[in-house]
């Protein structure tokens, strides 16, 4: 029987959990009280976390002035996009890698790690070419195919850890009880790879969703603009940078992550201790 | 396994035919026939509304006017525009008229990027922006931009901070000079206040700039190589702000380690009786500072000369446009007194032309700093440093940290020097 810890040990668990969550919390309701503050507050001396005066002309200047909703719609299709077909190739591939013991496996797994090491900087103009060759340039498919192919070595890579986690008893009983291949990957691996198969889909998503630099070299057409590059208007040369309507447009960022995190948290959690605990 | 690695090469095709098919082909210079009206693209970091809105303006009044050469414009975030522009050379696929700083335009004029607008350029533009500046948008002796707003660094004060000092603050016939400058920081010191707040977190660009008041030029051509000198016109400018924070005390060391926006709020407390700052941030200025907070813009301060820096914003048409001619033509249109002052307006920078310094003044009434704004255009010209490859490369890897060493009394003049020499002979090769 376990010993029940003592109530200062269990009070101090929960001030820190409560500091930790503060620390976590606290940029998201900076950038909402600066949100919601005037351009004279904003650059108030003693600022506060309350707005003395209310106002919601930063959220008006940010949508009259950019094409938000668009720009989230154009950032909320590349994502998920991404997000699907990322995890839809690396599934069956992080299967054969872990349940395949071949010489192909070390070199695939050297190819992912490789792959890693190279500079966005150095790839990008290549990468523009090819994109151009392709007539896939200024175009959010095109953008959709370079996120793919940026996430896919590490989502593969995070999958594989979770596969090798299930035991292969498993498959083999479904082997004797007659199910093929396909059929032991579709309805007995892909249920147990769940929770993975989110955490993988979060980061592709989350990595397309945040990433700015493909997205600037790729898009040109002004209504095909993703959020990253629609904020990053709000910010000049020299540190100049309009506040109130650059905290008002990333809540709008921001709102997708939190809700996609929300609605998925008991289930990514528990992906996480599958993969980190019995892998 | 061939069974399971087949679906990833038949996914990523399929993906592959499935982008292709709904992808669209890149924006660029069309190539027109003769009937067709030619399409240009106008790429513009323009990032302040008014701006924004007076390049838009510009833009809907060309088109309408010009049926037969339209332009569209395509907005870049202000801080990518080089990033962006080298893939854009690369692919061919660069705007046709590029909005960039003359600082950015070196690598690109000597790649052959930049069309020569040298043959091009009216005479009526020509004579209206000062050769000082043409110079800075000038390589291998072609023009290859036409120079548009420009940013300048000044002193702004606290009307009422120096009026109860007693302090009669300069005008535009009669500038401070350092030595002034340094005494009436020194008497609006006080207290918890201090005579001067100074946003120099990132000094290289301001210190580069202020010390063409004496001649400071670091960078000298010797037989044919550059060398970095450290001497007494190089020392002038940055021992007096260093001696403003450690020996009179009048200049917040706290500042010198905050950017140039972070020691605004400082100065509207009033815990700063001056600040100095880009001529832009008259705009926190007008639409930032308490109601009653009265603020004046110096002219430039003054050592042998006023002499700082042109650096300015640039507009030039790439070299794979197939319309330069047109792209010309829109230049000229944009650069009109009117329409440049428009765009200053909104930016709060200081136009290039006389026409446009004459419009700035008039729209503007002269007021909040525009009389002395429209007034320091003629005190700009090229330093050495801005036409130099390594200079982007000794600026953030030597001459930032070092002078952040200096003015945080970590390192004596000196050392300064020598880090500054010796480290520009690495970068240099």
């Amino acid at each position: 029987m376990l010993d029940r810890p003592s109530p200062v040990i269990h009070l101090l668990k929960y001030l820190a959990l409560c500091a930790y969550m503060v620390f976590l919390a606290f940029p998201m309701v900076w950038m909402l009280s600066t949100a919601l503050k005037g351009p004279r507050e904003v650059l108030s001396f003693h600022p506060t976390l309350i707005p003395h005066q209310p106002t919601l002309d930063n959220f008006r200047m940010a949508f009259g002035e950019q094409n938000l909703i668009q720009a989230a719609l154009n950032s909320t299709q590349v994502s998920l996009a991404t997000a699907l077909f990322t995890v839809v190739i690396a599934l069956p591939a992080a299967y054969a890698l872990v349940r395949y013991q071949s010489v192909l496996r070390k070199i695939a797994l050297g190819w992912i790690l490789v792959s890693q090491v190279f500079p966005v900087i150095l790839i990008i103009i290549p990468l523009f070419l090819i994109l151009k060759g392709l007539h896939l340039l200024d175009s959010l498919p095109g953008l959709g195919v370079v996120y793919l192919v940026w996430s896919l070595p590490f989502v593969l890579w995070m999958l594989q850890t979770y596969v090798a986690a299930i035991p292969s008893e498993l498959e083999e009983a479904a082997a004797t009880d007659g199910a093929g291949r396909l059929r032991i990957l579709f309805y007995v691996v892909m249920p147990l790879l769940v929770p993975g198969l989110l955490v993988a889909g979060l980061f592709a998503f989350i990595s397309a969703w945040n990433e700015f630099f493909f997205a600037l070299v790729v898009l040109q057409r002004p209504e095909l603009s993703t959020l990253p590059l629609t904020l990053a208007r709000f910010v000049g040369t020299e540190g100049n940078v309009r506040l109130g309507p650059l905290a008002a447009a990333s809540l709008l960022a921001t709102l997708p992550s939190l809700v996609f995190f929300a609605a998925l948290q008991g289930r990514l959690t528990s992906g996480l201790l599958a993969g980190g605990v019995k892998g | 396994m061939r069974i399971f690695v087949k679906p990833i090469w038949v996914g990523a095709a399929a993906l592959s035919l499935v982008a292709a098919a709904c992808g669209s082909s890149t924006s660029g210079s069309t190539s027109a026939t003769s009937t067709a009206p030619v399409s240009l693209t106008f790429s513009t970091y323009a990032f302040q509304p008014q701006t924004v809105a007076a390049t838009k303006r510009i833009v809907a009044d060309w088109n309408k006017a010009h049926e037969n050469i339209q332009v569209q414009l395509v907005q870049v975030d202000p801080n990518s525009v080089h990033d962006k522009l080298v893939t854009q050379f690369q692919g061919n696929t660069a705007p046709d008229i590029i909005h960039d700083e003359a600082a950015d335009l070196g690598g690109f004029a000597r790649q052959g990027f930049l069309a020569d607008l040298t043959p091009m350029l009216s005479t009526n533009l020509k004579n209206d922006v000062p050769k000082g500046i043409w110079e800075s948008v000038t390589f291998n002796n072609k023009i290859v931009a036409a120079p548009t707003l420009l940013q300048t660094y000044n002193a702004f004060v606290n009307r009422a901070a120096l009026s109860k000092a007693g302090i009669t603050p300069p005008t535009l016939d009669k500038a401070w000079t350092w030595d002034q400058f340094a005494a009436a920081a020194k008497q609006l010191t006080g207290g918890d206040k201090f005579g001067l707040g100074w946003g120099l977190k990132s000094p290289t660009a301001t210190v580069m700039s202020m010390s063409l008041n004496y001649s400071g030029k670091f960078f000298y051509d010797q037989s044919g190589k550059t060398v970095v000198k450290f001497d007494t016109p190089e020392q002038q400018v940055i021992k007096r702000i260093h001696d403003m924070a450690y020996n009179d005390r009048s200049l917040d060391t706290v500042s010198l380690s905050q950017s140039g926006a972070d020691v605004i709020p400082g100065f509207f407390a009033g815990k700063y009786a001056m600040i100095v700052g880009g001529n832009y941030i008259r705009q926190n200025m007008v639409e930032q500072a308490p109601p009653d907070f009265q603020w004046g813009m110096l002219p430039l301060l003054k050592g042998d000369t006023q002499t700082q820096n042109a650096n300015p914003q640039t507009l030039s048409i790439a070299a794979q446009s197939t319309h330069k001619k047109e792209a010309m033509q829109f230049i000229e249109f944009f650069m009109q007194g009117q329409n440049l002052a428009d765009v200053a307006l909104g930016d709060w920078l200081a136009p290039t032309s006389s026409s446009a310094g004459k419009a700035v003044v008039t729209s503007s009434g002269g007021k909040n700093g525009w009389d002395v704004t429209a007034a320091t255009t003629k005190d700009l010209a090229l330093a050495p440093f801005q036409k130099l490859d390594n200079y982007p490369q000794w600026k953030s890897q030597i001459a930032t940290p070092a002078l952040q060493q200096y003015l945080g009394n970590k390192i004596d003049i000196n050392t300064l020097g020598q880090k500054l020499i010796t480290g520009w002979q690495t970068v240099n090769g």
